[in-house]
């Protein structure tokens, strides 16, 4: 094996490929604040729906669930075009990571809904409290101590899912590292650079939600 | 979009389509099971040396814990690409199914080291200290004390982490890996609406690894712990 490392060629392309894990950042955040709206209103559709409206939700996860997001994602950016629905390769991923997400929190956060006392629920129902409200007053307080560790595993998980973004093209992180690949055949250097991002990205990511979750939910969480 | 994809369908479900689908559906489930497998042992082992106090071991912990936060931070993506680069420019000739079933046990090996610590974490410390009181060693604490316990807190994320990559080997393709997801991309290129192909290929999926996510289910519930701890 002769090779020599030559990182002198792609230590130039850092500023780039910083910019795209900006990118990358973009699409886990906003994917996972639309998969949190999905799953708050899943978790309450499991959980005080009716049949219909909970045997619809519970559809929804298990599909989502059960395939990959590549091939959820390639169905929506090739397949609805044919249904007259046309979207660029970034909302492509955004929608799809939005809706795979929501599947993933829907079944983090139906754990918590369920863990809430039901003398609690009566007693806020006979206070005259509407759904949301219940909701809003009574089960998130309680259940943001508990799911937080898992939901701030999510977040790093989708941040690495967002590399899959570079299959359709958007220019993330590692779709940069792909055209820094092609254009100077340096493989190794590029994509162990690239590493090294995607894990300080969630080193940061991991203290800083811990210590997030520490001092305002006051929940268990391990800072690395 | 209907009318296409009842007009293709007779062309598409011939019988060599099918068995070209249930073959790359045959190689996308041993990706996974050969890596969680072979991940199992190697997290195991990784596991056990972080469970180790002498001072002659301790860069062996260290490459141990070093190893597991690089494997568990990269994406799947970039450490496919980097198997393959590397096994590209050592000149080492071996299958692109082979460089998956490598990154997959990299990355499970990883993952499933962080359950089985778990695992060993979840037994009372007075069980550890007991056990060292008596003489044992490590490895007899292992097998007389700690794993008849913990193995029922393993088993069932170690079981969901190989359904998660059943669907996370779809990645493989972009490699050119022979298995579902490439089996729907040369399906689509030979012309069938990307409907059609896809839809199908969801469908594959969803058939393999919904029943294994039950029976997963299954098992968490019936294992779930005695409360002797």
């Amino acid at each position: 094996m002769s090779y020599t490392l030559q990182f002198g060629q792609v230590t130039d392309y850092i500023p780039y490929l910083i910019g795209g894990a900006w990118i990358s950042l973009q699409i886990a955040f906003l994917a996972f604040c639309g998969g949190m709206i999905i799953g708050t209103l899943g978790a309450m559709a499991k959980t005080f729906g009716g049949r219909i409206v909970s045997g619809l939700t519970n559809a929804y996860v298990a599909f989502f669930m059960n395939t990959p997001q590549l091939v959820q994602i390639f169905f929506i950016y090739f397949a609805l075009p044919d249904a007259g629905i046309l979207l660029t390769s970034y909302e492509a991923v955004l929608i799809g990571m939005t809706l795979n997400a929501g599947a993933y929190l829907t079944e983090i956060q139906r754990a918590g809904f369920q863990s809430v006392h039901r003398n609690e629920m009566e007693a806020a129902e006979t206070l005259g409290m509407s759904l949301l409200q219940r909701v809003r007053y009574v089960v998130l307080p309680h259940i943001a101590r508990v799911l937080f560790p898992p939901l701030s595993n999510q977040y790093i998980l989708m941040t690495l899912g967002t590399s899959m973004a570079a299959i359709f093209g958007v220019e993330e992180l590692t779709g940069r590292a792909f055209n820094i690949n092609a254009e100077t055949f340096r493989s190794i250097e590029v994509f162990s650079i690239t590493a090294i991002i995607y894990i300080a990205l969630t080193l940061c990511a991991t203290f800083m939600l811990g210590l997030f979750g520490r001092y305002l939910f006051r929940a268990k969480m391990r800072l690395l | 979009m209907w009318e296409r994809i009842v007009e293709e369908a007779p062309a598409f479900f011939t019988y060599y389509n099918m068995i070209f689908l249930l073959q790359a559906l045959l190689a996308t489930f041993l990706l996974s099971a050969i890596g969680c497998l072979v991940g199992f042992g190697g997290g195991f082992t990784l596991a056990v040396i972080r469970r180790t106090e002498s001072w002659t071991l301790l860069p062996f912990r260290i490459s141990g814990v070093v190893f597991t936060e690089i494997f568990r931070r990269t994406p799947f993506l970039v450490t496919l690409m980097m198997v393959f680069f590397i096994f590209q420019i050592a000149n080492i000739d071996i299958s692109l199914f082979t460089v998956a079933v490598i990154s997959v046990c990299f990355i499970a090996t990883a993952f499933i080291a962080e359950i089985i610590r778990g695992g060993f974490d979840s037994v009372h410390r007075t069980q550890w200290d007991t056990a060292e009181a008596m003489n044992m060693t490590l490895l007899q604490t292992l097998r007389y004390v700690i794993v008849p316990q913990a193995w029922k807190i393993i088993l069932p994320p170690v079981f969901s982490f190989f359904i998660l990559f059943i669907k996370d080997t779809a990645l493989a393709s972009q490699i050119g890996v022979v298995e579902l997801t490439y089996a729907g991309k040369v399906l689509n290129n030979k012309g069938f609406s990307a409907a059609l192909v896809f839809g199908s290929i969801l469908v594959l999926y969803f058939a393999l690894s919904y029943p294994l996510a039950r029976f997963g289910a299954l098992m968490e519930r019936k294992l779930a712990p005695t409360g002797n701890r």
